[in-house]
């Protein structure tokens, strides 16, 4: 008798057994293998130095795996190059933890960099940007070069970076670490409209708050190895 | 926003914040250019003048006494066995006297009372007006005083040949200037972009980040080499042009200028010139772009 399998949720990204070693042997990650589904949103905890940026700098692809299998969107990442990776990254957004701003540009021109590598018209890019900073309680902040910028104001900006351009996926490198309660609140409202939009999302976070009250799924890394897949962390 | 848009954008915005390192670069490349073309500029006109002063070269056989016909025939038999020529002119005694006379203009009258027969007969050989043939003039000229009846043969092959020395020296003045202009050129425009680079390496960082093909990063660099090149050689040219009226101005003299007439560039050197500026700027900035972009 014939077993049919039927593929119900089509995964977005998929990490099978990925190892990542830096010189002098330090192993950040070890054989971790996980997979998000399209339109899924998920969190990623773990203590400072388990593996979190290191696994977000694979899914983007700054960084190359030392040996396993990344897929992002159906692309095997190790073998991506030129177009296509460019192309690929167009549909990611990734808000990375040291930001990653240019301090003598304004908070707008910023936001716009990634709106404009994909030739968004101008009207368009301007209204997305102050629609963005509006949500985001930065709307007196559009001619403010992010160098004059708090830390809470310019992770703010990196976000909304990130989704500027409605991205399908959206990495976030501890996008709450130095928010206030209120503004939490702002960027995670932001983060689920995206999310309910269609695209998918992972988290890497130490916030408890951010994920406690949800039913998202949540995976725990340690010393670089994949703990647990559950619900709600055993730990943080 | 199309492409052409965003890479002016970009462009302008890299102008703006290098504005001090563009604007040594352009007086470089200017500087490259002028040196370059002011060399070529003389060589075009030793050139020119060489042309001319070939068009001049005879030789000139002066004969014991006056060929009949058939002494006639055999030396034009001889001449054109050693070569080809373009003319063989005979000139008697009389045809001589004229000459002369008409040469010396207002002060013929030094010849009143002389005999019209006391310059030689002579025969007048144009050679033809090719390189190969004019070095060959000097063999030429002892081959034919070697000929019975030819008591000397006059040539302006010795100046001809310093001529030559000269233009050849030029020649290679221009050459060794513009291999210098085209290394100074890549040189400059790849250390220029290689700064602008270094100064704005997290922004190209993070334009590959956020998904920036390698051709929106790197054209606006490449429209940065093409303006270096088209400024830097029309500014050399323009100055070049000013230097070239200075010199006639200054240092041709009515009676120089009917022997030597100074030109400047034509269109199609000057248009060369610009676009061989733009290339090599273009192809500096593309090298080092190209190395950005792979790495």
């Amino acid at each position: 008798m014939k077993k049919r399998v039927q593929r119900k949720v089509e995964p977005m990204i998929e990490v099978i057994k990925v190892t990542k070693t830096y010189p002098h042997d330090i192993t950040a990650l070890h054989e971790i293998s996980l997979t998000v589904n399209k339109g899924e949103m998920c969190f990623l905890i773990g203590r400072s130095g388990a593996g979190k940026t290191t696994l977000l700098k694979l899914l983007c692809n700054m960084e190359q795996a030392t040996r396993g299998l990344i897929e992002v969107a159906g692309q095997e990442m190790n073998l991506l190059r030129g177009r296509k990776l460019s192309q690929l990254r167009q549909q990611m957004g990734v808000a990375y933890q040291d930001f990653k701003l240019l301090p003598e540009r304004t908070a707008a021109e910023n936001i716009a960099i990634s709106m404009e590598v994909s030739y968004k018209k101008p009207q368009v890019i301007r209204d997305r940007v102050c629609s963005l900073l509006d949500q985001l309680g930065l709307a007196d902040k559009y001619d403010t070069l992010t160098g004059e910028l708090s830390h809470g104001e310019q992770q703010r900006v990196t976000l909304a970076r990130a989704i500027a351009n409605s991205p399908s996926i959206i990495l976030g490198d501890e996008p709450t670490g130095n928010l206030d309660a209120a503004s939490t609140e702002r960027v995670m409202r932001l983060l689920s409209n995206c999310n309910k939009a269609g695209a998918t999302i992972l988290i890497a976070t130490h916030d408890e708050t951010i994920f406690r009250e949800g039913s998202h799924r949540v995976l725990e890394i340690a010393d670089g190895r994949l703990e647990g897949i559950a619900a709600f962390p055993t730990t943080l | 926003m199309n492409f052409l848009f965003t890479v002016l954008r970009q462009l302008g915005r890299n102008l703006r914040q290098t504005w001090g390192v563009q604007i040594m670069t352009l007086l470089t490349v200017t500087l490259s250019l002028l040196i370059f073309s002011f060399f070529y500029l003389v060589y075009t006109n030793v050139v020119n003048l060489g042309d001319r002063l070939s068009e001049d070269i005879r030789l000139i056989a002066y004969l014991d006494e006056e060929p009949n016909l058939e002494l006639r025939k055999q030396l034009e038999r001889k001449i054109i066995q050693f070569d080809d020529v373009e003319e063989i002119n005979f000139i008697t005694r009389e045809q001589a006297y004229d000459r002369f006379k008409a040469q010396l203009g207002e002060n013929a009258t030094v010849l009143d009372g002389m005999p019209k027969n006391f310059l030689s007969p002579s025969v007048e050989v144009v050679p033809v007006k090719t390189l190969g043939h004019l070095n060959r003039l000097k063999d030429f000229s002892s081959y034919l005083s070697k000929i019975n009846g030819i008591q000397k043969v006059q040539s302006g092959q010795e100046w001809v040949e310093k001529f030559n020395a000269t233009s050849q020296l030029i020649t290679i003045v221009v050459i060794a200037s513009g291999a210098l202009l085209i290394l100074t050129t890549i040189f400059m425009v790849a250390f220029t972009i290689r700064l602008t680079i270094l100064g704005r390496h997290d922004e190209l960082e993070l334009l590959k980040l956020v998904g920036a093909t390698n051709s929106y990063i790197r054209t606006p660099f490449m429209l940065e080499g093409i303006l270096h090149g088209l400024l830097g050689s029309s500014i050399g040219l323009g100055a070049l042009y000013v230097l070239f009226l200075w010199i006639k101005t200054h240092f041709t003299t009515p009676g120089f200028m009917t022997m030597f007439d100074f030109t400047f560039l034509g269109p199609w050197g000057m248009a060369m010139i610009i676009l061989s500026s733009i290339f090599l700027c273009t192809l500096g900035s593309w090298a080092t772009m190209q190395r950005f972009v792979k790495g």
